[in-house]
């Protein structure tokens, strides 16, 4: 048992943290919303050049073979930054199910796609409206029983307008040439839910601890009664109650990835675990960050809401807390092992 | 430029149990299947009660069990953070008794090994873990609950003793307990913080007065401390004179953190919960599930860090402000699940002849889950240190 992270994971998220802090700012975020292109292209070639968009491929399809819990801890960044970019995505439906995807998807996928570099959309009936397909180069989209491979040029489709400006979002109205194929879809239906709620677990967590430090900072500086707001005891419990919910979110998510890269037979439930979390600590912080920020909160100019509109939209994608507490629910009542201390690990 | 190298990609983490570990656990296991007390004891709040559980206590100590964590030299094992947490798991997951002397092996025990002296530790660490010694804590004052700076009992330092004089209360398990560890005022012109002394003390001195006080349940489980001119010889003094207060906050810090509440009680009570419901299923409305997978899903949680902090001090890492985090979230999860149970229960509930009514501990363990939120400083005051030392707003 050692629950710490390697230096090498740490790195991994420095490295990210510092190139988003200059090149992810909510003035260039502003500007892809106000342009109406919130994909920035020369952030995703940057962020190519830097390994992070293939860091998690297998060293053989050109990747570094990065671990998923060195991952999450890159995607926590991500949404910390509140990235546009469907890196997380890429990263973890894409390039982490690589082996788990039928053959012949698979092979499309390195042969015609490069996917260490070409962004990939995928559709799903927990994300049943992909992201940034005009900027793909293709879909994979599972239905009920199988899962396709649809080319870009390939498909029909309409642009959603989506609450958050960050997130261009699709209906697919029509597909043809897929190359489609039902093997082991259970598994692959089963690993990508997993995936996505994982995924969108870490980016809540980022989203949530920027709420909070955009909090913090509002308080110190705004003045009421003579004095910052933040020294009262009533604004302080609302932003210690944010860390809190953080706090104990944080560990759920890690071991999620963990457990993925063990095989662990719990993974899914450890995934929903991690999203049920992650998403009480969101919407905390969504709540109590624009009480703390007052009018200034509710307004378009104050930043805060940037990261507020992609929390909301990632607790609703990829599973509910409700879902989340179905799976967690099922797995408890129907198991066979004794629940409690040994159930953990 | 790539920023990423590939030399660096070694998986050192490991959320799982070594083989050693597996050993240990089922040698816990083996010991208290032989050892435990053949039926529950009285209530430790009880004398006949508190006199049973001291006997559990050597017990425990005459099989080494007190605290794995300490040196062998004191009656320990010698063993690492996560030992200790396997041992409690295996210790919860058996419903061995509760630690009558948890004031002691959790609390002054670790304060001790950091502030002690060879000789304090001689004499009081071995008599700690026997059960010879049992401990209370004496910090509040009527006057310094939330406002502990606020002590205004005094310790005068003269002639090799300390004279001490005053009024300490909530003291738990004072009723019955030998010794009490203490925070006085021991320079009479000093405010606040400073000046202030952390003093061990017998109960049975000349001029010490103890008037236990009824609890919730009724039974007299903390007590007030009535000081008049006692003599304590200045050997027991913890640390440096005027030194009390950071002393006593690294206990504090035992306190609310992993030492006292460790995940495994939170854990089982997540497991009965679980079980009473699914036993109960057919009376209870849909929206009780929910609340079941909360508390599992926060029990869970709980352990997950409490596992991550154990690994990062002993990778040489330290804690400080982060346990009012754990304190806060302990504590509500425990109220929040015995308020389950008793819903689950329903007009059942409040029935407490426990040999004749299987859910009659959870209203016990409710009225209990009350205090999780009042004692080891109050959930408020721990908010107000989260936003002061880790949000860093203005005091």
């Amino acid at each position: 048992m050692n629950f710490v992270f390697t230096d090498e994971q740490l790195q991994f998220k420095e490295t990210i943290k510092s190139f988003l802090a200059q090149e992810c700012t909510p003035e260039s975020i502003r500007l892809g919303w106000k342009e109406n292109s919130p994909f920035n292209q020369k952030r995703w070639d940057d962020l190519i050049s830097l390994g992070v968009i293939g860091s998690n491929l297998s060293e053989e399809d050109g990747g570094l073979g990065v671990d998923q819990v060195a991952l999450t801890l890159m995607i926590e960044e991500m949404g910390y930054s509140g990235l546009p970019e469907p890196v997380a995505e890429q990263n973890f439906l894409i390039n982490d199910l690589l082996d788990i995807f039928p053959k012949d998807i698979k092979g499309a996928l390195i042969d015609k796609f490069d996917c260490g570099s070409k962004y990939i959309a995928v559709a799903h009936s927990q994300n049943p409206h992909p992201l940034f397909v005009n900027q793909s180069n293709g879909l994979i989209l599972l239905d009920d029983n199988s899962c396709h491979f649809i080319n870009k040029d390939d498909l029909k489709f309409k642009e959603l307008k989506s609450n958050d400006p960050s997130r261009s979002l699709s209906k697919i109205l029509s597909i043809k040439n897929s190359i489609a194929s039902s093997d082991n879809f259970e598994v692959l239906n089963q690993a990508m839910a997993s995936r996505g709620s994982l995924l969108s677990s870490a980016l809540l967590l980022g989203l949530a601890q920027k709420m909070l430090d955009l909090s913090s900072s509002y308080v110190l500086d705004r003045n009421q009664f003579g004095k910052p707001i933040g020294s009262f005891q009533a604004v302080k419990h609302m932003l210690a109650d944010i860390a809190v919910a953080i706090e104990f979110a944080r560990p759920a998510v890690y071991r999620s990835a963990y457990s993925l890269n063990e095989n662990n037979p719990k993974s899914f439930l450890h995934c929903a675990h991690a999203k049920y979390m992650s998403i009480k600590a969101a919407e905390l912080a969504c709540r109590n960050s624009i009480q703390s920020h007052g009018a200034m909160g509710y307004t378009w100019e104050m930043d805060l809401h940037i990261f507020m509109r992609k929390a909301w939209s990632l607790i609703a994608c990829w599973g509910n807390d409700d879902s989340q507490q179905d799976i967690i629910f099922n797995t408890l009542k129907s198991s066979k092992d004794e629940i409690g201390v040994l159930y953990t690990f | 430029m790539h920023l990423l190298k590939k030399e660096t990609l070694i998986l050192k983490m490991q959320i799982k149990f070594t083989e050693a570990q597996e050993k240990f656990r089922n040698e816990v296991r083996l010991w208290l299947q032989d050892n435990l007390p053949k039926k529950p004891l009285q209530s430790l709040d009880t004398q006949e009660g508190f006199e049973l559980h001291r006997e559990w206590e050597r017990t425990l100590d005459s099989g080494n069990w007190s605290m794995v964590t300490w040196p062998k030299e004191y009656g320990g094992r010698g063993l690492n953070l996560i030992e200790w947490l396997i041992f409690e798991e295996e210790y919860y997951r058996a419903d061995a008794p509760t630690r009558v002397n948890q004031n002691g092996v959790f609390l002054l025990g670790p304060t001790l090994m950091e502030f002690g002296t060879d000789q304090q530790k001689n004499k009081f660490l071995k008599a700690m873990a026997s059960g010879d010694h049992i401990w209370a804590q004496g910090w509040s004052e009527p006057g310094a609950g939330s406002d502990m700076a606020a002590i205004r009992s005094t310790a005068v330092h003269e002639d090799g003793f300390f004279t001490i004089n005053g009024q300490k209360t909530w003291s738990s398990r004072a009723s019955y307990a030998d010794w009490m560890f203490g925070l006085f005022r021991s320079d009479l012109s000093s405010e606040r913080h400073k000046g202030l002394s952390f003093i061990l003390t017998p109960l049975d001195l000349p001029g010490i007065t103890v008037r236990p006080i009824p609890q919730l349940d009724g039974e007299p489980g903390f007590a007030e401390i009535y000081f008049d001119d006692v003599k304590v010889p200045v050997e027991n003094l913890i640390g440096k004179e005027g030194d009390g207060w950071k002393i006593a906050m690294a206990t504090a810090g035992f306190e609310r953190g992993l030492m006292l509440r460790s995940p495994a009680r939170f854990q089982q009570t997540a497991a009965k919960l679980l079980a009473l419901y699914l036993e109960n299923k057919s009376e209870c409305s849909p929206a009780m599930q929910s609340k079941i997978v909360d508390a599992w899903s926060k029990s869970e949680s709980y352990a997950l860090s409490i596992y991550q902090t154990a690994s990062h001090l002993m990778a040489g890492g330290s804690i400080g402000s982060e346990s009012s985090l754990g304190k806060i979230f302990w504590s509500e999860l425990d109220y929040m699940m015995h308020e389950t149970a008793l819903k689950i229960l329903g007009a059942s509930a409040e029935l407490v002849d426990e040999e004749k009514h299987n859910g009659a501990k959870w209203i016990k363990g409710f009225m209990f889950s009350y205090a999780g939120p009042i004692y080891a400083g109050t959930n408020e005051i721990q908010k107000n240190i989260i936003a002061e030392r880790l949000l860093g707003l203005p005091r």
